[in-house]
């Protein structure tokens, strides 16, 4: 199966955190989008699901933007 | 507004009748957290049990959501039962884990953390059942709920078990091995906490499931 498309990514986690598409870009603070905790790991759980990827807590750890977390998921998919 | 007259319960039969007298304040306290926490639980597990794709996790994680929630429902009707309402609280002890052992970064981790967490909540019920002079609503209560957490401690084992192949067997010994400790941090702090208000628990005897 071909990686997905950042923008693919980027919907994906727009429809989990039920946010406009039109606020998740490459540059947008995960912090500004998940306001808890167990949103992000619902989250992560949701991509790892979705995109058959496993993702560790040093991998989330290094995450800040949605386009590292789109860059993580696409590096492993 | 009172609130309304609902179905009839379905929360545990009371047997004999019911008890006398008013809650203490720490036991109030106890139970209405008992309630945060099941409420808690269910609605991450329920958030969860949304996210995955079809599998037997799907299947049992939307189970183990359902007890939660209907657990929360027990202590919500064991409170009116004893003639009171649950106090509105808004931690719960499973956030503390969080910060303890950082976030689960992939379902095996959330299987695992769960695990921990379910044996520490079957230990906690038990030490609260030898309580003496427990009020016939919170045994029943306790010995209701106690049937489903055996189950949640199987489903989440066996699911752990079936994970081998795709994370690592070492991966998931380590990973227990973490919530573990976070585990026994969380319940020294939480025991420190609420000292005053858990002292009718620590009376009662020690369990031996501690680990």
């Amino acid at each position: 199966m071909p990686a997905p498309t950042v923008e693919e990514i980027f919907a994906r986690i727009a429809g989990v955190l039920g946010v406009p598409e039109s606020k998740v870009g490459p540059d947008v603070a995960l912090s500004d989008l998940v306001m808890d905790s167990y949103r992000l790991v619902e989250m992560a759980i949701d991509l790892q699901d979705d995109y058959d990827v496993i993702f560790s807590q040093a991998d989330l750890a290094s995450v800040t933007t949605v386009g590292d977390l789109a860059d993580l998921v696409r590096s492993r998919a | 507004m009172p609130p309304s007259e609902g179905p009839p319960s379905e929360g545990p039969p009371s047997e004999g009748p019911p008890s006398e007298g008013l809650l203490s304040d720490d036991e109030h306290w106890v139970l209405s957290y008992y309630r945060t926490s099941e409420i808690n639980g269910s609605l991450f597990f329920g958030r969860l049990a949304r996210t995955l794709k079809p599998s037997p996790i799907q299947h049992d994680l939307t189970k183990h959501f359902a007890d939660e929630a209907q657990h929360a429902w027990y202590w919500t009707d064991c409170l009116e039962r004893l003639g009171t309402r649950p106090i509105k609280l808004s931690d719960a002890y499973q956030d503390q884990y969080l910060e303890a052992a950082g976030l689960p970064a992939n379902l095996m981790e959330i299987m695992a953390i769960t695990l921990v967490f379910e044996r520490r909540v079957i230990n906690q019920y038990a030490k609260h059942l030898a309580v003496p002079d427990l009020r016939v609503e919170v045994k029943k209560t306790i010995e209701r709920i106690m049937r489903d957490e055996r189950w949640h401690v199987q489903w989440v084992r066996d699911a752990l078990a079936g994970m081998g192949d795709k994370y690592g067997k070492d991966n998931i010994a380590a990973t227990l091995r973490r919530f573990k400790e976070a585990d026994r941090e969380v319940y020294a702090q939480t025991l420190a906490e609420h000292e005053a208000r858990l002292g009718f628990l620590l009376d009662s005897r020690p369990n031996p499931q501690e680990d």
